[in-house]
C-alpha cells in the first residue's frame, strides 16, 4: 500500500511520517486484518450497517432510554409509587401546563431570555473569536484561546458567588465607581435581567467561543486577499466572505448556546430577580418543594424539551438555506 | 481601515479577558479574607483557608476523584460521540434525523430531570450508584456536544484527500485513521475540553448517581449549606491551579510524543 | 476589626477544644465493637468530625457520610433507591415527615432502644408534631425557625418587632424572603392558622385564604429585592447590602452575628413558626442495628450537641447544650421569652391540602 502522507498534512497533527507509514502499511497486508477487512467492506451496505450499528444502539439504550423512563413517569398519576396506591396512567400533567396560564409567562421568558442571551454571547465573543483566528500568529493562538479558558475551570457555583460581590451594593464594580466619584449611591445591579445576563453570558460564552474560533481558523486568509484585490471594501469582506463562511461556527455556537440557557437553573437562582423566573425553575419546583410531583415535573420538561428541539431544528434549517443561499 | 480594525479588536479581546477574569481574581482574593463569608470589606487577611485545603486530605482525595472522572468520561464520549459524527456527517440515509435527534437529546435535558432519570434507569440495569455510574452518566451527558463540535469540522473535509486515499488502495478504516482522524484532532481537542469542564463542574448528576464519596462539586454544593465561605473560594482556587498544572503537564506531554514518534 | 480577628482565633480555637472535650467516651463503653459501618445522609458539620472518629475508634463502625443540601433532593434519591437504600440514617425535617411516611420511605423510632433518648429536651421529643400514626420518627438534634433578621446599623429593634416592616415603602427593594415559607408567616400575619391544620375539612376556606396571601405578596412584589432559596443567598445579600432586613432562618442569621457583622433577629409579635432536623432511619435500612448504635451515641452527651449548634447556627435540642457555647453562641442562639411565646411548631398534618394550594400560589406571585 502506498499511501501519501502529504494529503494529510494540513492537519497540523504532527503526522508521524516514516514510523507510523511502516505499522499501518504492515497491517493493511497482515492477512487476517486483510481478511477481516474484505469481510466487512464487502458491500457498501454491509460497510454502512457496521459503521451504524454501534451508534444506533448506542443512542436508543443510553440516550432514549433514561428519556423513556421520564416520558412514562410524565404520562402517570403517581410517582414514585406509595404502597397500596394503584398508578393509572393519564394526560393531566399535560393538559396542566395548558390549562393554567400562570406556566406560560415563566415558559415563554425562558425562550426569550435564551434568545437575546445567545444572540449577546454571539455579539461579544466573535469579535474575539475574530482576533483570535485572524490577528494572531498561530503559535500564539491556543495559548490565548487557553488563557480565555482558564476561568471556565472554577465551578459554577463558585463563579456565580464571584459575580454576586462584583456586582452586589458594596461589590468591587459599585466600590471602583463610588471611588472614581462617578456614584454617590450604589447601583443596584444584583437580582435583575441585567446581573442573570452577565451571569449567562459568562457561562455560554465558552461553547460560542470554540465553534466560532474553529469555522473562523479554517477560514483560508488568500480569500479575503483575493476580495481586497477585487477591490471589496472592509465591511463588504466581511459580509461577503468571512460571515458567509463561519455560518457553520456560528449555527452550531447558537444552537450549543440556546439549549444550554433553555435549561439554566442556578444562574437563574442566583442571579435572578423576582420578576425573572423561568422555567427551569418552575421545573425544580415539582421536585424539590412539593417533592411528590414528578409526573407534573416531567410532563413540563418534556415540553420545555420537544418546543427547544423545534425552534433549533427550524434555525438550524434556516441557517443551512443561508449557506447554500450564500455560496451558490 | 485595516489598521483600525485591528486595533478596535485588540482592545475587544483584553476587554474580554479582563471581563472574564474580574470575578476569576475576586475568587482567588476572597480565599485570603479572615472571616467565615466573603464580600467587601475586607478587615483582616489570613492564609488559614489555605492552609486548611491543603491539610484536608479529603479536599484533595476530591479533587482527584473528579479530575479521575471527567477524564473517563471524557474518553468514553469522544469515542462514542465521533463514531457518530462519522455515520452522521454528510450521509444520507433513512431515520438520519431521528439519530440525529437522539444523538443531542441528552444536552437538551434540564439536569435535575436529566439525573432522576439517570438514576431509575442505572437501577433498571443494576448499576449500582458511585463512580462508574457517575462517568457513565457524564459521558452520555457529553456525547452531543462532541458529535456536534466534531460534525462541524468533518463537514469541511474535503471529499477528494478521502478519494484520493482510497484510489491508492487503502480501505476505510486505515484512510478514517490515516486522514480522517488527524483532520478532526483540532474539533476532538476542543470537544474534550468542553467535556472535561462540563463533568468537572456537573452537580446534579453527580449527586444523584455518586456514593458515599463526593465530587468537587457535590462537596462544594454541601459546604455552601453553612455559607459561602472563603474555604469554598481557597478550594476553588487550588483546584484551579492544579487543573491548570495537569493541562500544561498534558500539553508539554503530547507535544514531546509527537516529537518522539 | 479586632473583633473579626478574635471571632477567627476562637473559631479555630474551640474547634480545638471540642476535639479534647469529647475525648472521653464514657458513653461509648457500653457499645462493644460491632464492626460494619453505617450510612447517613446529613447536611454538612452535623455529624462533628471528632464525636465521628471517637465512635468509629470505640465501636469499630465505620460512618459514611453523604452530605446533601436540600430535603427535595434526599426524598428523591431516596424515593429513586427504595426497596434497598444504601442509606440507613437520613436528616428530615419533623413537618416534612409526613411526605416521607406517606411514601413509605421511613421505618418508626423504635426509641426503646435509645437509651440516651431522655437527653432531649422534651420540648422537641414529646412536641405534638413528632408523634404521627402513633409513632415517634425521628430524633430530634436540632431546631431551626423562622425570623425576621436585620442589619442593625441600618434597621431598628422596633421596627423588626413587626412582619408589617418587612413589606413598608421605607424598605423598598431592600427586602428578601422564601417566598414559600412567607405564605404561612403571611397567614399568621392575618389571623390564620399557617399550618391550616383548622381548614383541613373546609377546602374552600383553605383556598380564600391562600387567595388572599398571594394577592398580598403580589401586592407588595415591587418592593421585594428577592425570593431567595438558600441560607448562603441571603447571608450573601446582607454582606452585599443589598438588602437591609429579611426573612430567613436562625441558623444562617446566627452564622453571621457570630462572624461580627451587624445583624440581629427578632420572633415578630405576629408569631412565626419553628421546624426541627431530626435523624430518621431509612425503611429497609441495611445496616439498622448500627444506625441505632449510632444514635444512641450522638445523642449521649450535652457537648455533642452544642459542637452541632457551633458549626451550624441553629438551636440545640439537647438538654444543657448551652453551656458549651461562648457568650455570642448563646447569644446568637437564644430568644427572650416574650418572643418564643410568639413561636410555634410547623406541623404536617394539614400538608397536603395546604401544598397543593401553595404551590400554585408560589408560582403564581413568581410568573405576576
Amino acid at each position: 500500500m502506498t499511501l501519501d502522507t502529504s494529503t494529510a498534512t494540513d492537519a497540523r497533527s504532527g503526522d508521524p511520517k516514516d514510523g507510523g507509514r511502516s505499522v499501518w502499511a504492515r497491517l493493511a497486508t497482515w492477512t487476517p486484518y486483510h481478511a477481516m477487512m474484505s469481510l466487512v467492506t464487502a458491500s457498501p451496505r454491509r460497510q454502512f450497517l457496521i459503521l451504524a450499528i454501534f451508534p444506533i444502539i448506542w443512542v436508543l439504550t443510553q440516550h432514549l432510554g433514561p428519556m423513556l423512563q421520564m416520558l412514562r413517569v410524565s404520562l402517570t398519576d403517581a410517582y414514585p409509587v406509595a404502597p397500596g396506591v394503584e398508578q393509572n396512567l393519564t394526560l393531566d400533567n399535560y393538559a396542566r401546563f395548558f390549562a393554567d396560564s400562570i406556566f406560560m409567562m415563566p415558559f415563554f421568558r425562558t425562550l426569550v431570555y435564551a434568545a437575546v442571551f445567545t444572540f449577546c454571547t454571539l455579539i461579544i465573543t466573535y469579535p474575539v473569536a475574530y482576533f483570535l483566528a485572524r490577528h494572531v500568529s498561530r503559535k500564539n493562538q491556543m495559548l490565548m484561546l487557553l488563557l480565555l479558558l482558564t476561568p471556565f475551570w472554577v465551578g459554577e457555583i463558585v463563579r456565580t458567588y464571584a459575580i454576586m460581590i462584583l456586582l452586589g451594593n458594596t461589590g468591587a464594580l459599585n466600590l471602583a465607581l463610588k471611588w472614581l466619584g462617578l456614584i454617590e449611591q450604589p447601583i443596584p445591579f444584583m437580582y435583575t435581567s441585567f446581573s442573570m445576563g452577565v451571569g449567562v453570558v459568562y457561562l455560554t460564552a465558552l461553547y460560542m467561543l470554540l465553534p466560532l474560533y474553529s469555522a473562523l481558523e479554517k477560514l483560508p486568509k488568500s480569500m479575503n486577499e483575493a476580495a481586497a484585490d477585487l477591490g471589496a471594501g472592509p465591511w463588504t469582506r466581511f459580509r461577503r466572505v468571512t460571515l458567509p463562511m463561519s455560518i457553520e461556527g456560528i449555527s452550531s455556537g447558537c444552537t450549543l448556546v440556546f439549549l444550554i440557557s433553555t435549561g439554566f437553573y442556578a444562574v437563574a437562582v442566583l442571579l435572578g430577580g423576582p420578576s425573572t423566573t423561568v422555567f427551569a425553575e418552575t421545573i425544580a419546583g415539582f421536585f424539590h418543594v412539593a417533592g411528590d410531583q414528578w409526573p407534573t415535573g416531567a410532563a413540563f420538561a418534556t415540553i420545555m424539551f420537544a418546543t427547544a428541539l423545534l425552534i433549533t431544528g427550524v434555525f438550524q434549517m434556516i441557517m443551512k438555506s443561508l449557506r447554500k443561499g450564500d455560496l451558490t | 481601515m485595516m489598521r483600525g480594525n485591528r486595533i478596535f479588536l485588540t482592545c475587544f479581546y483584553w476587554a474580554f479577558v479582563l471581563y472574564v477574569f474580574i470575578p476569576l481574581i475576586l475568587m482567588i482574593t476572597m480565599g485570603f479574607k479572615d472571616s467565615k463569608f466573603i464580600g467587601f470589606p475586607i478587615r483582616s487577611w489570613t492564609l488559614d483557608w489555605y492552609a486548611s485545603v491543603f491539610s484536608n486530605t479529603e479536599i484533595l482525595s476530591t479533587f482527584g476523584y473528579s479530575v479521575t472522572i471527567a477524564v473517563l468520561a471524557t474518553l468514553i464520549s469522544v469515542f462514542v460521540g465521533t463514531w457518530i459524527a462519522v455515520l452522521l456527517e454528510g450521509r444520507k440515509f433513512w431515520g438520519r434525523m431521528v439519530i440525529m435527534g437522539l444523538t443531542v437529546m441528552p444536552a437538551l435535558v434540564p439536569g435535575i430531570i436529566s439525573a432522576i432519570a439517570f438514576r431509575i434507569y442505572a437501577r433498571l440495569l443494576g448499576i449500582e450508584p458511585g463512580m462508574g455510574a457517575i462517568v457513565w452518566s457524564h459521558a452520555v451527558h457529553t456525547v452531543p456536544f462532541v458529535a456536534l463540535v466534531v460534525m462541524a469540522r468533518l463537514s469541511t473535509l474535503p471529499k477528494s484527500q478521502i478519494e484520493a486515499a482510497r484510489d491508492l488502495g487503502a480501505d476505510p478504516l486505515i484512510a478514517f485513521v490515516r486522514i480522517t482522524l488527524p483532520y478532526l484532532i483540532p474539533a476532538i481537542i476542543g470537544a474534550s475540553i468542553f467535556c472535561m469542564l462540563i463533568s468537572f463542574d456537573d452537580f446534579v448528576r453527580s449527586f444523584f448517581l455518586g456514593g458515599y464519596e463526593p465530587t468537587l462539586p457535590v462537596l462544594i454544593f454541601a459546604k455552601l449549606r453553612s455559607g459561602m465561605s472563603p474555604e469554598i473560594n481557597a478550594i476553588a482556587t487550588v483546584a484551579l491551579v492544579l487543573t491548570a498544572a495537569i493541562g500544561i503537564w498534558a500539553e508539554r506531554f503530547t507535544r514531546r510524543m509527537n516529537k518522539d514518534s | 476589626m479586632t473583633k473579626l480577628i478574635y471571632n477567627r482565633r476562637r473559631f479555630l480555637g474551640t474547634a480545638a477544644m471540642t476535639g479534647a472535650a469529647l475525648a472521653s467516651p464514657a458513653y461509648l463503653r457500653r457499645a462493644h465493637a460491632a464492626g460494619g459501618e453505617v450510612n447517613i445522609w446529613t447536611y454538612n458539620d452535623f455529624v462533628p468530625a471528632a464525636f465521628k472518629e471517637q465512635f468509629e475508634a470505640e465501636t469499630g463502625i465505620k460512618v459514611n457520610v453523604r452530605l446533601v443540601d436540600d430535603q427535595g433532593k434526599q426524598f428523591n434519591l431516596l424515593a429513586a433507591e427504595q426497596p434497598n437504600p444504601t442509606v440507613d440514617i437520613m436528616t428530615v425535617a419533623g413537618h416534612r415527615f409526613l411526605q416521607f411516611i406517606e411514601s413509605d420511605l421511613l421505618d418508626p423510632l423504635d426509641t426503646g432502644r435509645l437509651s440516651n433518648w431522655d437527653k432531649i429536651n422534651p420540648t422537641f421529643s414529646e412536641s405534638d408534631w413528632s408523634t404521627i400514626n402513633g409513632e415517634k420518627w425521628g430524633a430530634p438534634i436540632l431546631s431551626g425557625m423562622e425570623v425576621l433578621s436585620y442589619n442593625t446599623e441600618l434597621v431598628s429593634e422596633e421596627e423588626a418587632l413587626t412582619w408589617d416592616t418587612l413589606f413598608s415603602e421605607k424598605y423598598k427593594g431592600r427586602t428578601a424572603y422564601i417566598i414559600q415559607d412567607m405564605m404561612s408567616i403571611v397567614m399568621l400575619m392575618k389571623g390564620y392558622d399557617g399550618n391550616m391544620v383548622e381548614y383541613k375539612d373546609d377546602p374552600e376556606k383553605a383556598a380564600a385564604i391562600v387567595q388572599e396571601v398571594q394577592e398580598f405578596l403580589i401586592e407588595k412584589k415591587p418592593l421585594v429585592r428577592k425570593y431567595y432559596d438558600g441560607g448562603a443567598e441571603f447571608q450573601q445579600m446582607m454582606i452585599n447590602q443589598d438588602i437591609a432586613l429579611g426573612h430567613s432562618w436562625n441558623g444562617p442569621a446566627a452564622a453571621l452575628i457570630n462572624d461580627g457583622f451587624p445583624l440581629a433577629m427578632t420572633i415578630p409579635r405576629e408569631g412565626s413558626y419553628g421546624f426541627v432536623y431530626t435523624y430518621n432511619i431509612a425503611k429497609n435500612a441495611p445496616n439498622a442495628d448500627n444506625a441505632y448504635t449510632f444514635l444512641d451515641a450522638i445523642l449521649a452527651s450535652p457537648e455533642i450537641g452544642a459542637a452541632m449548634t457551633k458549626a451550624s447556627g441553629f438551636i440545640s435540642t439537647y438538654k444543657d447544650a448551652t453551656q458549651y457555647l461562648t457568650e455570642l453562641e448563646k447569644k446568637s442562639t437564644s430568644f427572650p421569652d416574650e418572643q418564643l411565646a410568639n413561636l410555634q411548631f410547623f406541623r404536617a398534618e394539614a400538608n397536603e391540602i395546604k401544598y397543593s394550594l401553595i404551590d400554585v400560589a408560589v408560582e403564581k406571585v413568581k410568573a405576576s
